[in-house]
Formats: C-alpha cells, sequence, structure tokens
C-alpha cells in the first residue's frame, strides 16, 4: 500500500497551496485510504463515514494555507483534521438520533470504552492498541478515539486528573514502541 | 532542561496525536525550536505513524472521491493558481476593492454635482438677466405713468395756467405748452411736435417779462412723443418763447431764431 511518491513533500505542499488540482487528485488517491480507515476507526456506519471523509477532503482544500510544515509532516495534520472531523460528527445530535433510530442504545450509565465494541480493531491503530494493557487501551481508546479530554476521562474513571495524564503518557510511550 | 527526559516523556507522541493541552503544544513548538534533536524524535513518531496509517488503510468509496473532485472543480479555484506578486507603486497606497468603489462613486458624484451646478448656475444667470430686464422696463414704464400722472396734476390743478405755444412762420409745425404755476413758480413744458435739430444746436425756453427775455433753460427735442419736462421757475411770465440757439447757450435770445410763442394773458 506504500504509495508512489511523485512529488517531495515541499513540492506537494506547495502545489496544494496553489490550489492544484492534480496535486490534490493525487492526494486523494495516496491517502485517502489511510484517512479512510482512521474515520472508520471512529464511525463505525461506512456510509457516515463516506461522507466525513469527503467533507476532510474539502476542509483541506480549504484550510491548506493555514497548514505549517514547522508544526509536522503534512499527513500529521491531516490525521488530526480526520479525527477531529470524526469526533465531530459522531458527538453531533443528527448522528446519535440516526444511531438511536437503527438500535436499541446500550446502557447510558455503561462506561465507555469499556462497553464500546469497535467494528474494527484488527488494523491499524487499532491493532496496535489491542497489544497494550485493557486499562491503557481504554485510557487511548476514550481520549484518541472518542475525543474526551482529560478532565473528563477523571470523572468517567473516577480517578485523579495527575493519574489520567500519566498514565495516557505512559501509554503513549508503549503505543510508540509498537509502532 | 534535560532534552532527553522530556522526549522520553510522551509529550512527542501526545502532540503528534493531538492529545496535549493547549499550553503543552505551546511548550512543545518553543522546544522544538530549541532542540534540533526534539524535532527528529516528533518526525520518527510523524513517519512511524504514517507508515502504520497507511498499512492500515481502508479502500475509499470511489463515489467519495468523485464527489471531492466535482467540489474543487466546481466551487475551487481555477488551476493552477499562480501567485504573482504585483509590483506596487510605493506612491500609491494599495487600493482594496472598497478604495476603488469609493473612487468610482466619488468620480460620478463629481460628474452629477457638475452638471448640476452649472444647470444652477445657467438657470440663475438667465433668470437674473430676465430679472434685470424686467426692472428696466418697470422703471420705464413707471416714469411714463409718473409723468401722465404730474400731467394730469397739472392739467386739473386750479393754479396752473396753461399757455400754448404755436409754431412762428419760420416754424409752422412747432408746438408746445407751458403748465405755468404762478403760485409756486414751477414751469412745465410739453413737447408737442419740435423738428429735429443738428448737433451744435438746441432749443431754449425764455419767459418775456416787460419786454425783457429771462432764461427758462436749453432742453434737445424730446426722442419720441409728448413729453413734460421741468424747467426753471418763474414767478412772472408775459409770455413764453423758445428760439434755437446754439448748445450750451449763455447769451441772450437769437430772436430770428424764434419757434414758437405763446402770451400767458389772452
Amino acid at each position: 500500500m506504500t504509495p508512489k511518491i511523485t512529488y517531495s513533500e515541499p513540492e506537494l505542499v506547495a502545489l496544494l497551496q496553489q490550489h492544484d488540482q492534480q496535486a490534490f487528485t493525487y492526494l486523494y488517491d495516496n491517502y485517502s485510504g489511510a484517512l479512510f480507515g482512521i474515520i472508520s476507526q471512529i464511525i463505525t456506519d461506512s456510509h457516515t463515514a463516506s461522507d466525513v471523509l469527503q467533507e476532510v477532503f474539502v476542509n483541506i482544500w480549504k484550510k491548506i494555507e493555514t497548514y505549517d510544515a514547522s508544526k509536522g509532516r503534512l499527513f500529521t495534520w491531516m490525521l488530526n483534521i480526520a479525527r477531529n472531523a470524526s469526533i465531530d460528527k459522531v458527538r453531533s445530535r443528527s448522528y446519535q438520533n440516526e444511531q438511536k433510530n437503527q438500535s436499541f442504545p446500550d446502557n447510558v450509565h455503561d462506561i465507555p470504552g469499556q462497553s464500546v465494541k469497535p467494528a474494527v480493531d484488527d488494523y491499524g491503530l487499532r491493532k496496535v492498541l489491542g497489544r497494550l494493557k485493557q486499562e491503557q487501551r481504554t485510557l487511548i481508546e476514550l481520549s484518541y478515539f472518542q475525543g474526551y479530554t482529560h478532565e473528563e476521562i477523571a470523572k468517567i474513571m473516577e480517578i485523579p486528573l495527575g493519574t489520567v495524564k500519566t498514565r495516557i503518557r505512559s501509554a503513549l510511550i508503549q503505543l510508540r514502541s509498537m509502532i | 532542561m534535560n532534552i532527553k527526559e522530556y522526549i522520553a516523556s510522551g509529550i512527542v507522541e501526545s502532540y503528534v496525536l493531538g492529545l496535549a493541552s493547549e499550553e503543552e503544544r505551546a511548550e512543545f513548538e518553543e522546544h522544538c525550536r530549541q532542540y534540533p534533536e526534539l524535532v527528529a524524535a516528533r518526525n520518527a513518531f510523524e513517519e512511524a505513524l504514517e507508515k502504520e496509517a497507511l498499512a492500515g488503510a481502508l479502500t475509499a468509496p470511489p463515489q467519495a472521491k468523485n464527489d471531492f473532485l466535482q467540489f474543487i472543480q466546481e466551487t475551487g479555484l481555477p488551476s493552477p493558481v499562480k501567485v504573482v506578486p504585483l509590483p506596487t507603486n510605493p506612491l500609491m497606497p494599495k487600493a482594496g476593492t472598497g478604495v476603488k468603489w469609493l473612487a468610482a462613486a466619488s468620480v460620478i458624484l463629481f460628474i452629477v454635482t457638475s452638471y448640476f451646478a452649472y444647470r444652477f448656475y445657467d438657470q440663475n444667470k438667465t433668470l437674473q438677466d430676465t430679472n434685470q430686464q424686467l426692472q428696466a422696463k418697470l422703471k420705464s414704464t413707471d416714469s411714463v405713468l409718473n409723468k401722465i400722472a404730474q400731467e394730469q396734476r397739472l392739467m386739473s390743478d386750479p393754479n396752473v395756467t396753461v399757455v400754448n405755444m404755436t409754431g412762428t412762420e419760420k416754424a409752422p409745425q412747432s408746438s408746445a405748452s407751458i403748465y405755468w404755476d404762478s403760485t409756486s413758480a414751477n414751469v412745465w413744458l410739453i413737447v408737442k411736435n419740435m423738428p429735429k435739430l443738428p448737433s451744435d444746436k438746441q432749443y431754449q425756453l425764455w419767459a418775456l417779462i416787460d419786454g425783457k427775455p429771462k432764461d427758462l433753460g436749453l432742453f434737445d427735442p424730446p426722442a419720441e412723443g409728448k413729453v413734460m419736462l421741468k424747467m426753471n421757475n418763474t414767478q412772472r411770465a408775459d409770455a413764453f418763447a423758445i428760439t434755437i440757439e446754439n448748445r450750451g447757450n449763455t447769451g441772450g435770445p437769437t430772436l430770428e431764431q424764434l419757434q414758437t410763442i405763446g402770451k400767458t394773458r389772452l
């Protein structure tokens, strides 16, 4: 799945920032799959995930001028746009209503992350996540895939805020060693 | 600060995955400017993450690609857009669209205003001219009316004696009348018909008192119609007479040029 690189990253960024359609087609061809992967890890409904993917590329097109190469790679920037868009979608009233209409809701008192069974967990980051300890997995699930703040996680899991921070950090260090 | 410990703290992963707080992000970016090894660590994790994500890529639905490409063709900017910096004139401030509109609007306003200013000026001038003409006409009408009224008053005044002067043999056509108020001594001459004279000649009115002439004033024959002239006063007069004299005559009457004469007592 490694894409054929025909542009260096600075070249690609320069063309994208000029809204070059060919460069955007290249970007789409090479990165839509990876971004669709991350979106699908957050949004289980494939139709909604597809809508979000398109939305993400439209946002990349609109916001490309704000991309600052000194702060990180282009893919990292796009990945964060995809993650944020997916989390926003999941939290939106319209998406939640759709989900309610499709299936009877889970017990609302369940702790998120422990009750949620991701539809796909055998690829990408989730696959890596599977190798973490249960507690660390929950923390990454809540913070990365569901977008909860450290404060919210501290409330949900009934553990001190400082502990949430250190445990997430150590989970990330673990994760780092696995990829 | 121990940069190795900082790198090993999990901040790199936290930053890249977007889990760091605003404060942590600012601090991380600040340190990146200072420590190249931090940038290297960040890059390494980013590349590993990208590789992982590409490995976990799913096939995106083809409809999403078509929709996106349609979007950028319809609403996107023309491709490719070359950003060419415009040569800027240092004397001319960059004009935004607003300024351009303002400039255009002010030019239009100036033209419209000029047109109306000219029209009003023109109208005003015409009105002034007409007004002046009317005033001149009014003045002359007034003076004619005054004379008529004066004449009317004189003719109906019981103290006024009217002396009709008839033409002599030399000037049988000449005729004039004197309205003489014996109490106020005022003398008015009404020229009925007096021929025009060469430019060096004038008519002169005389009062004859005990056979001696008294100068009552020089006058030019009026240009048109019957005109009443106010002459010098005289308390007494046996007769009135008009002679032709040299312009500005200061001497006595030239009796050979006697034109009209009329006695006060018939």
